[in-house]
C-alpha cells in the first residue's frame, strides 16, 4: 500500500515537468521571433536565451528531485 | 535438494570473501549446480552478485576519510572536503603555472588563453549587472564574484569525471555558500545606503493601505533568494547526476540478463547515456554561469535598490540636484548619466 503510494506520488511529481516544458519552449519561441524581427542582436539575444533557457530547466529539476526524494529517501 | 538454510550460504559467503580459493564452499556451490542447475541456490546467488545495481543516491554518500571527532563535532575529513580541495589545488596550479614568468607571454599560449578567457568572461558580466551610477563599484566587488564563478565553474564539471565526487550537489555545500553570500550582500546593502536599504522593501508609489502586505510580501521574497540561489545549483547537479546513474544502472541490469534481445536493447539505453553526458557538462558550466548572474543581480538590487526611478529619489532624499527631477526619472541609469553630463556641460 505504501509502495503503491509512494509509485504514484512519485508519478505525480513528474507531472510538474509540463510547465517546465512548456517554459522551454516559450523561451526558444521568443528567442526564434526576436532574431526574426532583428537578426543582427542574435548573438545577445542567444546569451539571453540561455540564461532564460538554465532558470527553467533548473525549475524542472526540482520536479525530477522531488520525485527521487520521494521513492528513495522516504 | 540439499538442506541448508540461507545462513548457512551467508557464512559460506562470508568464507568466500576472506579466503577466495575456499574447496570446500566452491564445491558446494559446484554440487549446487550440478544438482539444481538454474534451479538452485548458487545460480541465484550469483545472480544477484551481477545484478547488484547501487542505488541512484549512493554516489552521494559522504564517507569520511580522516575521521576525527572533537567532543560531539564532527570535523573529519570527507570526501566533499578531499574533491573540494582537489578542485581548488587544481585551479591555483593552473593560474600559477600560466602566471609564472612574471605575468605569461605576450603571445599566449592554450593555457594562458584559457585562463584569460575565464578571467575576462567575469568583469562583462559584473559591469554588465552591477554598473549603476558610480563607476568604482565594479572594481571592488569583482574579485569576490570572480573567485565564486572560477570555483563553481570547475567544481561543476569536475563531478562528471567518474568515480569522482559531486561536491555540489549536496545541500550544506551549496546552501553555506548561498547564505554566506548573502548574509555578505544585505551587510553590503545596509553599508551603503544606510538605513534607506530597508526601503528595498517597498517599491515607489504604491499606496499606503497596501503597504504591509507588500512589505512582507518583499522580505519573503529577499529571504528566499538566499535558499534559491544554493536550492537550484543543488537541484540541477544532483537531478542530473542521478538521471544518468539510473540510466547507466538500467544498462547494466540489461547486460545481465542473459537474453540476446535485452543484450540489443541494452544499447539504447547506453547511448542515451552517452547523450547525456555532453548537456550534462554544459549544465554544470552554466549552472556555474547563472549563479555567478543571479549573485550579481542581488548585490545590484542591495547597492543600487531598484535602480529605475527609485534611485532617483533616494538620491534626492540624499540631496541630489533637483534640476533632473524632470528628465530622468523612469530612464535607465545610462541614460541619466548622460543627462547629468549634459546639465553639467550646459551649466
Amino acid at each position: 500500500m505504501l509502495e503503491g503510494a509512494k509509485s504514484m506520488g512519485a508519478g505525480a511529481a513528474t507531472i510538474a515537468s509540463a510547465g517546465a516544458a512548456v517554459g522551454i519552449g516559450n523561451v526558444f519561441s521568443s528567442l526564434i521571433h526576436s532574431v526574426a524581427r532583428n537578426p543582427s542582436l542574435a548573438k545577445q539575444l542567444f546569451g539571453y536565451a540561455i540564461l532564460g533557457f538554465a532558470l527553467t530547466e533548473a525549475i524542472a529539476s526540482f520536479a525530477s528531485m522531488m520525485a527521487f526524494l520521494i521513492s528513495s529517501v522516504f | 535438494m540439499p538442506n541448508h538454510s540461507s545462513g548457512d550460504v551467508l557464512v559460506a559467503a562470508e568464507t568466500l570473501h576472506a579466503e577466495s580459493n575456499n574447496t570446500a564452499f566452491l564445491k558446494h556451490q559446484l554440487n549446487d549446480l550440478t544438482i539444481n542447475g538454474v534451479d538452485g541456490e548458487a545460480y541465484r546467488e550469483a545472480l544477484d552478485l551481477a545484478w547488484r545495481v547501487p542505488g541512484p543516491l549512493e554516489q552521494f554518500s559522504i564517507l569520511p576519510l580522516i575521521p576525527f571527532n572533537i567532543g560531539d563535532l564532527y570535523f573529519s575529513f570527507t570526501n566533499p572536503s578531499l574533491f573540494m580541495l582537489l578542485t581548488l589545488s587544481l585551479v591555483l596550479l593552473l593560474v600559477h603555472l600560466v602566471t609564472k614568468n612574471g605575468g605569461g607571454n605576450s603571445v599566449p599560449n592554450a593555457w594562458q588563453s584559457l585562463v584569460e578567457l575565464i578571467y575576462d568572461f567575469v568583469p562583462n558580466l559584473v559591469n554588465e549587472q552591477i554598473g549603476g551610477l558610480s563607476v568604482n563599484v565594479k572594481q571592488k566587488y569583482f574579485p569576490c564574484i570572480s573567485v565564486t564563478f572560477t570555483f563553481s565553474l570547475f567544481r561543476n564539471p569536475q563531478g562528471m569525471i567518474p568515480y569522482s565526487f559531486t561536491v555540489t550537489s549536496h545541500f550544506l555545500i551549496t546552501l553555506g555558500l548561498s547564505f554566506s553570500i548573502f548574509i555578505g550582500i544585505t551587510i553590503v546593502g545596509f553599508q551603503r545606503n544606510g538605513l534607506h536599504f530597508l526601503s528595498f522593501s517597498l517599491p515607489a508609489g504604491v499606496p499606503l493601505p497596501l503597504a504591509p502586505f507588500l512589505v512582507l510580501l518583499e522580505l519573503i521574497s529577499y529571504c528566499f533568494r538566499a535558499l534559491s540561489l544554493g536550492i537550484r545549483l543543488f537541484a540541477n547537479m544532483m537531478a542530473g547526476h542521478s538521471l544518468v546513474k539510473i540510466l547507466s544502472g538500467s544498462a547494466w541490469t540489461m547486460l545481465c540478463m542473459n537474453d540476446l534481445l535485452y543484450f540489443i536493447g541494452d544499447l539504447g539505453p547506453l547511448f542515451i547515456v552517452l547523450a547525456l553526458t555532453g548537456p550534462e557538462l554544459g549544465v554544470a558550466i552554466l549552472q556555474a554561469h547563472v549563479s555567478t548572474i543571479s549573485i550579481c543581480i542581488y548585490l545590484n538590487d542591495a547597492t543600487n535598490l531598484h535602480q529605475s526611478g527609485y534611485l532617483f529619489i533616494i538620491e534626492k532624499k540624499r540631496g541630489a540636484k533637483p534640476s533632473l527631477r524632470g528628465e530622468g526619472a523612469i530612464t535607465s541609469p545610462r541614460s541619466k548619466k548622460e543627462n547629468k553630463k549634459k546639465c553639467t556641460s550646459r551649466s
